[in-house]
């Protein structure tokens, strides 16, 4: 489990709207889904979390789950283990002095926790048992 | 692509059950599987792009071994993408 935080110098409702209406502001442009740097990310109270490219090309990125102004987003999020296997991200937030406190909880979901080892595998006294788990949660045929 | 695309093929995970032992050259992961040299080298291209095999020149021959980073990559990805992301947040915040 991932967890991280920061403080903002907002209230939790303003918090709640840069973090969501302005998602394209915040999100690395590194890590676009669609390799268009200027490619659009949506995340939206309806359910839908997604990233739009120039040339009209959509990307799930993953699903909201609890969507509760000002307050808490539950995610299943797609990057980096794909929509078979989701990852869990809920983004809580909270009064904290004048402020808000912004926390990412980030965990694996059990079709996907083989996938997150606590330990980074290069230091398994031996990586098999890295790649069995690996390949099980891939799609086995 | 992913690792996890990457490893949801046979014979993928087969070559690198072939790797096991130490960096092995195209021709000798071909005979140890029912598969044709040349679907061996795509095999490996797909495993190379994923980061989980790399390559190196010996003579006139390469010869491929497991990347262990590769096998590190969703936590390592999500724990990088959230520190730079909520770094960018709160930048925002401040402006």
């Amino acid at each position: 489990m991932i967890v991280k935080s920061v403080v903002l110098p907002l209230r939790p409702d303003a918090a709640f709207d840069l973090f969501t209406q302005r998602i394209n502001d915040w999100w690395p442009p590194d890590r676009r889904h669609t390799r268009d740097p200027e490619s659009e990310i949506f995340l939206l109270a309806s359910g839908r979390f997604f990233e739009r490219a120039r040339d009209g090309q959509e990307a799930e990125l993953g699903h909201v789950r609890s969507w509760n102004p000002p307050h808490l987003i539950v995610l299943d999020f797609f990057i980096a283990t794909g929509p078979e296997h989701p990852t869990e991200v809920e983004i809580a937030f909270s009064p904290s002095g004048e402020g808000a406190a912004v926390t990412v909880t980030h965990r694996p979901k059990p079709s996907s926790e083989s996938l997150w080892p606590e330990r980074s595998p290069r230091y398994a006294p031996n990586w098999e048992a890295v790649l069995t788990g690996l390949s099980k949660a891939a799609c086995l045929s | 692509m992913h690792v996890l695309d990457a490893l949801g093929n046979p014979v993928r995970r087969a070559i690198l059950q072939e790797l096991r032992a130490g960096p092995r050259a195209v021709g000798d992961i071909a005979a140890g599987l029912p598969v044709s040299r040349p679907a061996v080298s795509r095999h490996l291209r797909v495993l190379e792009d994923a980061g989980l095999v790399q390559a190196r020149e010996q003579g006139a021959r390469n010869l491929y071994s497991i990347r262990m980073q590769g096998f590190a990559s969703v936590r390592e990805f999500v724990d990088d993408f959230w520190d730079t992301a909520l770094a960018r947040l709160e930048e925002l915040a401040r402006q």
